[in-house]
């Protein structure tokens, strides 16, 4: 009279007393390679529970569980059985001995939880997928919807609410020059500064929600407290200046100052007063495009400005040049020096954001000359005699008349770096250039080599003397084997085509050992040695790490 | 005695033959292996077993290998710490560029053959233990 059944291979008299204690159920038994097949067949089963001892067995008894749509219950003797019965998304499982009641727990929840066959997994896949809608993965913040629900009620209640946009701007070069996992580290900095300010201000009597626009711009919702008419503009204005600067300190402290220069922040806000007559996720969003237009404007200022320095910069020639030494892996002796340009003004001290301003305002070429004369003073006795001078030098300045190879007294100490990343549209005009370049005793280097997913075929193309890996390939390489994989491909070519690689961004001891084993022939980088405007005491000597390098 | 002592795999592979011949390969060398036939049993695996190292198949219907990587990649407190290993030939430049861009950690070819398998969960256990 009873339809539940419960099939099962295994004899252990605490399941019969299990069964008594689920009442109007009773238990089914068939030998261990019957139990599939008799799933299938029985009718009014509603359970099947089954050891882990023999994977063949417990396989099939799950699969004809799945077709028929039961629960698997799976008693599990030790760790193997049990990721076996997770593998086959049993239901319960459980450890024997156990007691009546504890099996007639597990094959009631058993129940409980099935879900219609096949099903589940999807479904936890899917809430993976739901939760990254959610929240930020990466900052682990809200998404707007789900704070606009958070905050409806608040709104209502105070009838204010003050949205302040921040514009997180960075420069476009920073994954080009560090690659996204850079980008993404100081982008978790970010985040963790903001949690920090949210932490500071659940003291105060307001509230302040924050999400995330997964366009790197963050969205305060900042609610005045109980009693307070408004937000009022001081209040408002601290606060987002107290941001501002938690974030940037923060990005200074765990990421450099030369990373922290390539990051802006703007901010903007707006007022929203709760209105009846208007459905409120539209109030809010037009606050909050409100607020972001404000940020831009702020922004668009700030361009202007930063324009009008580079103007003065240039013509009272304030940029000044440090030079970064480049060794020989195996002696550690220096080999040349990189010349890396900045401004003395402070809005122009990163090279890459004075040469973004420069692009915008069309004064590339005279920014060029005047940063490559610069960098050439180093030649006349600030660096050692025989010591290679690496000057960057953009594939645009070749159709620059002023650059030519008469421009340089000691050619043969010269290497001119070209960066992989521009596209080189007339290549038969510019290999040309090129040639007249190389016989007057320059040398060449591929700088950001393999940055791109372009391979080798383009560097084979402008026959380098000297090949610098992309940054984004030697940081953390000690632990990333496909990293290694291509520094090894890149090193073999470059012994194959009479060119040497250099290494740049080493910054700890692990990255030199790794690239000093896979053949990288030069290094440059902050473990070795920092950018300066002089040439180190021990130029021609060889040089002592800062820490000592396992050998 | 010793289950616990070496970290707990997950081999994720659409033929249940190939991840049958890891599972014992690996199972014989004492790591506790869990296998996931598709990407989705994968994820949910996953978070229950908490693996060390995902030995993970490229090729499956669904949500291929490289998706599943970055699914795990993601994951707020795991995502961080698994070491990923790609079972896929990655000739070309560009294929392992774009691996590199998934958060993967290694790669296998298939066919492999099986100690230079182990030879590669090895050196990624290691890096595990000497970076925690």
């Amino acid at each position: 009279m009873s339809d539940s059944i419960l099939v099962t291979d295994l004899d252990d008299p605490a399941i019969d007393e299990a069964i008594r204690l689920l009442e109007s159920w009773r238990v089914e038994r068939v030998g261990g390679a019957q139990l599939a097949e008799a799933v299938g067949t029985m009718t009014g089963a509603r359970a099947v529970l089954t050891g882990a001892e023999a994977p063949d067995l417990l396989r099939a008894a799950a699969e004809a569980a799945r077709r028929c749509g039961y629960p698997l219950i799976v008693e599990c003797r030790d760790e193997t059985g049990r990721r076996r019965a997770i593998e086959l998304r049993a239901e319960e499982w459980y450890q024997p001995p156990a007691s009546a009641e504890e099996i007639a727990g597990r094959i009631h929840s058993a129940l409980s939880r099935r879900v219609p066959p096949a099903q589940s997994a999807v479904d936890r896949a899917e809430h993976v997928e739901h939760e990254h809608m959610l929240h930020d993965s990466l900052s682990g913040l809200p998404t707007l919807p789900v704070m606009l629900e958070r905050s409806r009620q608040l709104i209502k209640e105070r009838g204010e609410l003050v949205v302040l946009y921040f514009n997180f701007v960075r420069y476009s070069k920073i994954e080009e020059i560090y690659g996204w996992e850079k980008l993404d580290a100081v982008l978790e900095t970010t985040a963790a500064a903001v949690r920090d300010f949210l932490d500071d201000a659940s003291d105060e009597p307001t509230r302040v929600m924050v999400s995330f626009t997964n366009d790197d711009d963050y969205i305060v919702f900042h609610v005045p407290a109980q009693g307070m008419k408004a937000a009022t503009d001081a209040e408002v204005t601290e606060m987002s200046s107290r941001l501002e600067r938690m974030v940037a300190a923060r990005i200074e402290s765990s990421h450099g100052e030369d990373v922290a220069a390539l990051f802006d922040i703007y901010v903007g806000h707006a007022h929203v007063y709760y209105n009846p007559k208007v459905r409120l996720e539209r109030l809010i969003y037009r606050g909050i495009r409100e607020a972001a237009n404000a940020a831009r404007s702020v922004e668009e200022r700030e361009r202007a400005r930063r324009v009008a320095d580079l103007r003065t910069s240039l013509r009272e020639r304030s940029v000044y040049v440090d030079y970064h030494p480049i060794v020989v892996t195996d002696t550690m002796e220096i080999f040349g020096y990189e010349a890396l340009a900045r401004g003395q003004m402070r809005s122009m001290r990163s090279p890459e954001v004075m040469f973004d301003v420069a692009d915008q305002a069309d004064l590339v070429w005279e920014l060029s000359r005047l940063c490559r004369s610069r960098a050439l003073e180093g030649l006349d006795g600030r660096l050692g005699k025989d010591k290679l001078l690496f000057v960057n030098v953009d594939p645009h300045d070749f159709d620059d008349p002023a650059f030519n190879e008469k421009e340089v007294s000691e050619p043969g100490r010269v290497v001119i770096e070209i960066t992989e990343r521009t596209a080189i549209k007339d290549y038969p005009k510019f290999r040309e250039r090129l040639r007249a370049f190389r016989d007057a005793g320059f040398r060449f280097a591929v700088d950001d080599a393999g940055s791109g997913y372009a391979g080798l075929g383009s560097i084979a193309n402008l026959e380098p003397d000297f090949i610098k890996l992309d940054i984004s390939l030697i940081n953390a390489i000690d632990t990333n084997f496909i990293k290694q994989n291509l520094v090894e491909t890149m090193v073999r070519f470059a012994n194959d085509h009479g060119a040497k690689v250099i290494a740049e961004g080493v910054e700890r001891a692990e990255e030199f050992n790794t690239v000093r084993d896979l053949g990288v022939h030069l290094v440059q980088g902050f473990y070795l040695h920092r950018p300066s405007a002089t040439a180190p005491k021990e130029d021609r000597d060889a040089v002592t790490p800062r820490k000592t390098a396992k050998t | 005695m010793t289950e616990h002592a070496l970290p707990p795999i997950l081999v994720v592979d659409d033929n249940q033959d190939n991840a049958e011949i890891i599972r014992q390969y690996l199972e014989i060398r004492g790591y506790p292996i869990t296998v996931a036939h598709n990407g989705d049993d994968a994820l949910v695996a996953f978070e229950e077993v908490r693996p060390a190292l995902v030995l993970l198949d490229v090729m499956m219907p669904g949500r291929d290998g490289w998706e599943v990587c970055r699914l795990m990649r993601q994951h707020p407190d795991l995502g961080k710490k698994v070491r990923i290993v790609m079972v896929t030939a990655l000739d070309e430049w560009e294929d392992k560029r774009e691996a590199l861009q998934t958060g993967a950690d290694d790669y296998v070819e298939k066919p492999f053959d099986l100690p230079s398998l182990v030879v590669t969960v090895q050196r990624n256990l290691a890096m595990l233990r000497s970076t925690s």
